[in-house]
């Protein structure tokens, strides 16, 4: 395509949205819904898997202690767990300990803590294992020796069992994703080919007096693919700014950890691959909406 | 040189706009279609500039047969050819330099080409004062003007006019055909389809009849005056 001819796909395309201002606007608003529903799948999908890969590096037992032990007999399991040859190094937090921990964890919310007693946690172990033996049986092994063996210990937990169960959370969610996301990208595109449509109709005598004087089809139907992608990428890029503005949100109202969470980070927005996929997701849908309902059309008009 | 070999168009088992058409046109010549409406005039310049495949028969256009062209092909022929239509076919939302100058645009001549050649064009035709005007606010022979103008953008080796009298007072029809004599002294061919056999022979020009569809008369200005 010539310089002329791309100036004139680029006056078209300015003059048919701004013409249909706001039939574009709701579309890429709609479009936009349907993409931040995806992307906030995506969202939940990314930081459980990080949160999960953290867990998984870390492969930390913690044992909870009765609340009956001595100082002496918490020294003595202490010393005795770290002798085991899988273990790295053994941490004691104590009652007072974990009630500041948590505290901490809590920030701004940890006013619901005002009332209990400070001495409402257990104290426990961190146990931290050996890189060597970092791997989901070893460490079960190795927790299920604890309970069995240990008598000061209460409950023992190891992070490989969340990940377990959460890896079969990130697994729906992954399925979720998709089979949500291709119900949303199916009416998406018809939207796409009906605002094209109502487009394509509107220009309709537009179209016969380029055919008339030589215009090829490709000069013909460029502008409105282009129409289709930018209403596509614009959409996209709002959902994408929403989901921004969702994890601001959520940073503000989650504390940094909670429970189980542990030390694991705030929540994260999804990655650069992730957002070019949306993007591209947006733009590809609002593009092939457009060369559909050209299809559609210029084969009536040919008849 | 345009050449019609045994060309039908038929739209259903009952109704056939153009019957087993054998014609041929030289280079330069200013040719009437005439006859009622229905005869098959417009279906004839329709299959020329191939916005209709005939049913039957090959239809030549210098050296080309255009019922075989592909979609690239008919806009390159629609390039080669200028249209001029009773009811002009602007977008009445462009200027008539903009209208002009969209028929080179969309080959790729660059901007200010086309819009330079419109206006030159425009001036040629005694519209320089109108070139910014939207179509709806031109009369009848400006727009008339501003088709032809348009029709002459690219330097068409065809020009195919379709009743361009129609909505004409008799003054400006006569101006209209002044018009395309000039422009047929450029060696363009020119192609008339109207029902005012007045105006074809006040012009001497050479007259294809067609009626139901067939080709009835085919007379050359000599024998015109004969039969007159």
């Amino acid at each position: 395509m010539k310089g002329s001819q791309l100036g004139l796909v680029g006056r078209r395309v300015c003059s048919s949205l701004w013409a249909r201002l706001w039939t574009h606007v709701l579309t890429a608003g709609t479009m936009a819904i349907a993409l931040f529903v995806f992307g906030a799948l995506m969202l939940a999908q990314e930081n459980l898997q990080n949160l999960l890969t953290g867990w998984g590096d870390q492969i930390q037992i913690n044992a909870y202690l009765d609340k009956g032990l001595g100082a002496e007999e918490v020294s003595l399991l202490r010393d005795k767990i770290r002798s085991f040859p899988e273990v790295e190094r053994v941490r004691h937090i104590s009652r007072e300990q974990a009630w500041k921990d948590f505290r901490v964890a809590l920030g701004a919310h940890s006013n619901v803590l005002e009332g209990l007693p400070e001495d409402v946690l257990p104290a426990s172990f961190e146990i931290f294992v050996k890189p060597a033996y970092r791997d989901g049986p070893i460490v079960e092994a190795l927790a299920n020796r604890l309970r069995k063996e240990e008598k000061g210990l209460t409950t023992v937990e190891y992070p490989q069992e969340w990940v377990d169960r959460l890896s079969l959370v990130v697994l729906a969610l992954q399925w979720a994703k998709w089979v949500l996301g291709g119900i949303l990208f199916i009416a998406i595109f018809f939207i796409v080919r009906s605002t094209v449509g109502l487009a394509i109709l509107a220009q309709k005598d537009e179209i016969e007096v380029m055919q008339l004087v030589g215009a090829t089809e490709e000069l013909i139907q460029a502008p409105f693919v282009v129409e289709g992608l930018i209403q596509g990428f614009i959409g996209a890029g709002l959902s994408v700014l929403g989901l921004w503005f969702l994890v601001l949100f959520l940073r503000d109202q989650i504390p940094t950890s909670i429970g189980f969470f542990g030390s694991l980070g705030q929540l994260q927005f999804i990655d650069w691959r992730s957002i070019a996929l949306i993007l591209a997701i947006g733009s590809l849908l609002g593009a092939s909406g457009s060369v559909f309902s050209l299809r559609r059309f210029m084969k009536r008009w040919k008849g | 040189m345009i050449q019609l070999f045994h060309v039908s168009k038929i739209y259903s088992p009952n109704t056939a706009a153009l019957k087993d058409i054998n014609l041929q046109i030289a280079k330069g010549e200013l040719v009437f279609l005439a006859g009622p409406s229905g005869a098959g005039k417009t279906t004839l310049l329709k299959l020329l500039f191939r916005e209709e495949e005939p049913s039957e028969g090959q239809i030549i256009i210098h050296g080309k047969d255009v019922t075989k062209l592909n979609s690239r092909g008919v806009a390159r022929l629609r390039q080669q050819i200028g249209l001029v239509f009773q009811e002009f076919k602007f977008l009445p939302h462009m200027t008539a330099l903009d209208n002009v100058a969209l028929a080179a645009l969309v080959t790729g001549v660059p901007r200010r080409e086309s819009y330079s050649k419109a206006y030159h064009l425009l001036h040629e035709l005694g519209l320089q004062e109108k070139y910014d005007a939207k179509p709806p606010a031109l009369s009848g022979g400006e727009q008339q003007r501003v088709a032809i103008a348009r029709a002459l953008m690219n330097d068409p080796m065809v020009v195919l006019a379709d009743e361009p009298t129609g909505n004409l007072d008799a003054n400006l029809a006569d101006e209209t055909m002044r018009l395309f004599r000039k422009i047929r002294k450029r060696g363009t061919t020119i192609i008339i389809a109207s029902h005012d056999l007045d105006l074809s022979q006040r012009y001497g020009t050479r007259v294809i009849s067609l009626q139901e569809g067939y080709l009835v008369d085919d007379l050359s200005p000599l024998e015109e005056d004969r039969a007159g």
